[in-house]
């Protein structure tokens, strides 16, 4: 797949804001790329002619109500559902063709992290981290990695089943690390968490955009797009109708923004 | 990668309590059938040995008598217990395995309501062979249902998925983690199987590690496709509890519906009379002979044996009438005898060939076809016997009355001498070659290995159909 066509700002839909180039966004490395695409459930139109790019060390958040289209998006760029229309690509990989291959270079931290019980948090790495494929990494550096993304020590060895959501999502986060991935896609990640594993969680998220990973993240939470998002689009009835650099708003505009769009 | 999934499915099945627990109980039941039926087969081989030593010696010490009354003292014929009959009593419950040879009968121990018996009845008896063939599916299923649907349930199947990790991979895994948690179980009875065949291996055996092997291969065929079929269930259905009752249904449907169905189907195809009837017919047809099979008469046997040797009268013959009369009553005897058992038989084995024709409707079917054919216990194998054990009668009753055609003259006593009684052989009976009965069970081999095949095929196909959320 060409990643030079969503280079350029693509054309604006008639009564929407204009989206905003990679390239006016300061990247030039699109790792996530959707063009045109169209996801239909029966008469329901989940996903309507969605362009949207993401570059290498941009975090770029979908914000929009339920039904908005957000997850639907995720699930397409991780090859669960098949687009009526249109191509999703990860890594330069078409994700219609090569999902394996596009998997393979990209993490996915649902809202809920779930994990097998009845094996510790380790072995919960181990496992995923062997599944994906790269580099096969010790136990001491896997123990590394959870201690690094936040993981208590004591727990690194206790079953899962004894974990809380923030510390099963900060496994998630491991299994990402561990797998190396070059694009992360979260669907709602820190639904549920306290503010303080919130707030370790967008750190973590920080880490891994320094490290050049593209990340998609479907949200609720104005505060944390506005927080962690490098570009911010809005979706709604499965459009994106309107994208926004985060350096050019403060919360209160995001806020005003976003409730302009879902009164419309 | 497979590897991965395999070590972990396997982790995680042996720290589930419901799995330990379920295998314990399996495994246990398993042990002790294999330890109870190896017992009970022992016991049974030394009751034959020591009645088969108690027949010859009395038909040996049965003293001067006449040969003709020699042939009604009789004798008893035990079919012999093959290695493997331990695991897999098969018919010989129902049919017994000792026949009564005597003089003008040939006794009727396929006659048994037990012929009929279903897999249900013989529930009763805890076989290893019942185990295997109904217990372990079980486990497969409680092992296996949720692969994909639990995956699904838990919201475990995206996450893997996204690995990277291909559906091919995942369910070989999945499959190979089921079968290793198996092999926990399998493995130790598979241990204490071939001791106790190394150890007291009873009776003249065609090679019973080749038999065992192709009896184990038969019923990892057929656990292979539970797993399978498990797989697929899972595969398909939307929820790990769907999934369950899904393949309970069909563990219900294999083990006990298709079992009985298979009986009615097979006896309304091709019935049998009942004991009543066909003891009447022989009486009937032995009484007054049927068109073509007519029954002997006595002057008729006198005057042409007069005519044969030229004589008057019956003292001048050089043979005794009555040996010869005698003789010529049993052949009779024995064309109704064909005739009917014969005809009984083949209605037998139609119906074993409706049993395995059906198996296409269900693995257990062909199995426990197999599992007796290999075990030596089926009915093909018992009228293998019984066929053995007439033509030795026949050979007895032929010695008998042509001793007493040939050393007596009509109207003379006869008495033969106790030494007369040794020089009749003792009954012995080869069991049938492994390639006899793969060649009599080839239709069950093939529904296995098509069942296998099928199971495995749309496992595959609904595999990589299975929705991921």
């Amino acid at each position: 797949m060409s990643t030079q066509a969503v280079l350029e700002t693509p054309a604006a839909a008639p009564g929407e804001a204009p989206p905003i180039s990679l390239r006016e966004a300061g990247f030039e490395n699109p790792l996530l790329e959707a063009r045109s695409l169209v996801k239909r459930y029966g008469n329901l139109e989940a996903v309507a002619g969605l362009d949207l790019s993401v570059a290498a060390g941009e975090v770029y958040c979908l914000l929009g109500p339920n039904g908005a289209g957000k997850t639907t998006t995720i699930h397409l760029f991780l090859g669960f559902l098949e687009p009526d229309s249109g191509s999703v690509g990860v890594c330069g990989f078409d994700v219609g063709r090569s999902a394996l291959e596009a998997r393979r270079r990209l993490a996915y931290v649902p809202e809920q992290v779930m994990l097998y019980r009845n094996l510790t948090g380790l072995e919960n790495l181990e496992y995923f981290a062997a599944l994906g494929g790269g580099e096969t990494l010790s136990t001491e550096r896997l123990t590394e990695i959870l201690v690094d993304v936040g993981l208590p020590g004591p727990a690194v060895g206790r079953r899962v089943a004894e974990y809380s959501k923030g510390m099963r999502q900060k496994v998630g986060i491991a299994i990402a690390v561990a797998k190396n991935a070059e694009a992360l896609l979260l669907d709602e990640p820190t639904s549920g968490l306290d503010p303080k594993a919130s707030r370790e969680f967008s750190e973590l998220i920080e880490t891994l955009r320094g490290r050049g990973v593209a990340v998609l993240m479907a949200t609720h939470d104005l505060f944390r797009a506005k927080e962690l998002g490098t570009r911010i689009g809005i979706m709604r009835h499965g459009r994106l109708v309107t994208e926004l650099g985060t350096d050019e708003i403060g919360h209160a505009d995001l806020e005003r923004i976003y409730l302009e769009h879902m009164h419309e | 990668m497979i590897r991965h999934i395999v070590r972990k499915e396997f982790t995680d099945l042996s720290r589930d309590g419901r799995f330990r627990w379920c295998a314990a109980i399996v495994g246990v039941l398993l042990i002790v059938s294999l330890g109870s039926g190896w017992v009970e087969a022992r016991r049974a081989e030394a009751a034959h040995s020591a009645a088969r030593e108690t027949a010859r010696e009395h038909w040996e010490s049965q003293g001067a008598k006449n040969p003709h009354s020699a042939a009604h003292y009789g004798i008893y014929a035990f079919k012999p217990r093959l290695p493997l009959s331990f695991l897999d009593q098969g018919v010989d419950p129902y049919t017994g395995t000792s026949v009564w040879l005597e003089a003008h009968r040939q006794n009727d121990f396929v006659m048994r309501p037990a012929q009929d018996a279903t897999a249900g009845q013989r529930l009763g008896a805890l076989t290893a062979a019942q185990v295997l063939q109904h217990l372990v599916p079980l486990l497969i299923i409680l092992l296996g249902f949720g692969a994909l649907a639990g995956e699904r349930d838990q919201a475990t199947l995206q996450q893997l998925l996204a690995t990277g990790v291909s559906r091919r991979d995942l369910a070989l895994g999945k499959a190979l983690g089921v079968a290793g948690a198996l092999a926990l179980l399998l493995i130790p009875a598979a241990i204490v199987g071939s001791a106790a065949i190394t150890i007291g291996s009873p009776g003249p055996a065609a090679p019973p590690f080749a038999r065992g092997a192709v009896l184990a291969a038969s019923y990892l065929a057929y656990f292979g496709v539970f797993v399978a079929l498990s797989l697929a269930i899972s595969a398909w259905v939307r929820s790990a509890r769907t999934a369950l009752v899904a393949l309970l249904g069909i563990w219900v449907l294999n083990g006990l519906v298709a079992p009985r169905v298979a009986v009615d189907l097979s006896k309304w195809l091709h019935p049998t009379p009942s004991a009543v009837e066909f003891a009447r017919t022989m009486e009937r047809e032995i009484g007054s002979g049927v068109p073509g099979i007519e029954r002997p008469d006595r002057g008729e046997t006198t005057a042409r044996l007069l005519a044969e040797h030229g004589v008057e009268t019956v003292d001048d013959l050089p043979v005794n009438v009555i040996g010869v009369y005698l003789q010529e009553s049993e052949e009779f005897a024995n064309q109704i005898f064909d005739r009917n058992y014969g005809a009984l038989w083949n209605r037998f084995e139609q119906q074993g060939l409706v049993h395995e024709a059906l198996s296409v409707a269900a693995p257990l079917l062909a199995v426990r076809t197999l599992s007796m054919g290999l075990a030596g216990t089926d009915v093909q194998q018992h009228r293998h016997f019984a066929t053995a054990a007439e033509g030795y009668r026949r050979d007895l009753m032929r010695r008998m009355n042509g001793d007493l055609a040939e050393n007596s003259r009509t109207g003379e006593t006869y008495i033969a001498t106790p030494d007369s009684w040794a020089e009749v052989p003792p009954f012995r009976y080869d069991a049938p070659s492994l390639g006899w009965v793969l060649q009599n069970r080839s239709l069950s081999l093939a529904m296995l290995g098509l069942w296998l095949l099928g199971a495995f095929l749309v496992a595959g196909s609904l595999v990589r159909r299975a929705e991921v959320a």
